[in-house]
């Protein structure tokens, strides 16, 4: 499945992609982060409990941040496994300066496998933009909290 | 597949079943079970605890009081399908109701339990805003009534709170010439609506359309008030063209999803020969002047 969409934060672009790559606050901005553990350079240990509506699930993986250039770009790569199935994936963001705001976009290719995609699979895409747009929210509040 | 180890308790009243809700938060409530078992045999969801309000028998009626239409959250789809009174004062409940799954589901699923679970491709959702219904909301702080247009918030997510359970849903009968419908394109293998539109109109004197109400479910994260349609039929005569050119507005403004069986364009497509259909639909029910 692709994911793909623009998200604009009003916040400098600067302080964006500091919170985007600082795994404390991804911690607190992933819905339902449970940890988040740094296990080399970049790359970090995730444990999640996603839940939405009577569907919950704890998802365990690895994050691998690549290709970074701040403050324009990186590429995030994911895979982990729970309960429900598995997701695998990688994206790019980029991040655009429009003068005090950041416009964040993002285009990436997920798989999910396993009970999650049977049942869930007309949900799947839904689900994905659920959570996204609660992780952007959470990461506006980040970035503009952090301003001196 | 077996679900994971959960208890159990069938609740004999809603104060009951409140209660038990309040004192266990991850308890899940358990109406027809249609929904909420299969994502627990997949073992998708894991509540600790089960409080099965489906028996308790005076959450399912309809019944009309005062001008307005009541349906007990756990009214089974078949006991509204098969309504004699609905049939009469508002057919598109019965007419949605015998759009859903199969014979099983109907018989077992209720209306409470399916709006509660807000399935993004669920039937109930597009009649209800069709309707303007307002759902009754019952807690142990007591009752509150959440109108439809605020129920669906997004993915499997209603205005209910913890604690809440959904009592009753209630829709204002309309006056006067109305005519409604419900259309869909079911998915082959689940029944479930890949798009699904439900159309409530008001007609002058004139023949002339006084307030169309259209709900479409399936083709995002939740069911929708398609607005701009709308817009396009109200204080006009409903000639093709017109309902042409304001079903081509069914999905503005919505953030389409597509799964593997129909992309977002697919369903977009979809949604505007629906609207179409269910307003020609709508429109052979109005009663003769």
């Amino acid at each position: 499945m692709k994911i793909e969409g623009t998200q604009e934060l009003h916040a400098p672009r600067e302080r964006v992609y500091a919170a985007l790559t600082d795994p404390q606050v991804l911690q607190r901005c992933i819905p339902g982060c449970e940890s988040l553990e740094k296990t080399g350079n970049d790359s970090y240990a995730v444990t999640i409990k996603a839940g939405i509506g009577a569907i919950k699930g704890t998802f365990k993986g690895n994050v691998r941040l690549e290709d970074m250039r701040a403050p324009e770009h990186y590429r995030i790569v994911v895979d982990g496994k729970g309960g429900p199935g598995f997701v695998k994936g990688s994206g790019d963001f980029d991040l655009e300066d429009t003068g005090g705001a950041a416009l964040i976009r993002y285009s990436g290719e997920l798989q999910v496998g396993g009970a999650i995609a049977g049942i869930g699979q007309r949900m799947i895409e839904g689900a994905a933009k659920m959570m996204a747009a609660r992780f952007f929210k959470a990461l506006e509040t980040e970035a503009k909290d952090s301003q001196p | 597949m077996f679900a994971a180890q959960f208890d159990y308790v069938r609740a004999k009243t809603l104060d009951e079943a409140l209660s038990l809700l309040a004192q266990n938060e991850d308890a899940k409530i358990l109406a027809g079970g249609h929904s909420l078992i299969p994502a627990m045999k997949l073992r998708l969801a894991q509540p600790p605890l089960l409080i099965d309000i489906g028996r308790i028998s005076d959450l399912a009626y309809v019944r009309e009081d005062g001008g307005q239409i009541r349906i007990g959250a756990m009214t089974t789809h078949y006991q509204i399908e098969s309504s004699d009174l609905l049939k009469r004062i508002c057919p598109l409940l019965p007419q949605c109701a015998a759009a859903i799954g199969d014979v099983q589901v109907r018989n077992k699923g209720t209306i409470g339990g399916s709006l509660a679970h807000s399935d993004p491709a669920g039937d109930w959702p597009a009649a209800i805003i069709a309707l303007n219904a307002e759902m009754v909301a019952a807690s142990r702080n007591g009752e509150r009534t959440i109108k439809a247009d605020d129920f669906f918030v997004d993915l499997l997510t209603t205005a209910l709170e913890p604690g809440e359970i959904l009592r009753e849903i209630r829709i204002n009968r309309s006056n006067g010439r109305t005519g409604q419908a419900y259309t869909k394109m079911h998915h082959p293998a689940s029944g479930f609506a890949v798009v699904g539109v439900a159309a409530n109109l008001s007609l002058d004197a004139d023949g002339s359309c006084q307030k169309a109400n259209i709900g479409i479910t399936g083709v995002s994260s939740k069911a929708y008030r398609a607005a701009a349609a709308e817009a396009g039929l109200n204080g006009s005569k409903l000639d093709e063209q017109t309902i042409a050119s304001a079903a081509s507005h069914a999905t503005d403004g919505v953030d389409a999803n597509g799964d593997l069986f129909a992309s977002a364009d697919y369903r977009r497509h979809l949604a505007e020969v629906y609207v179409r259909r269910a307003i020609a639909g709508a429109m052979k029910s109005v009663p003769p002047a």
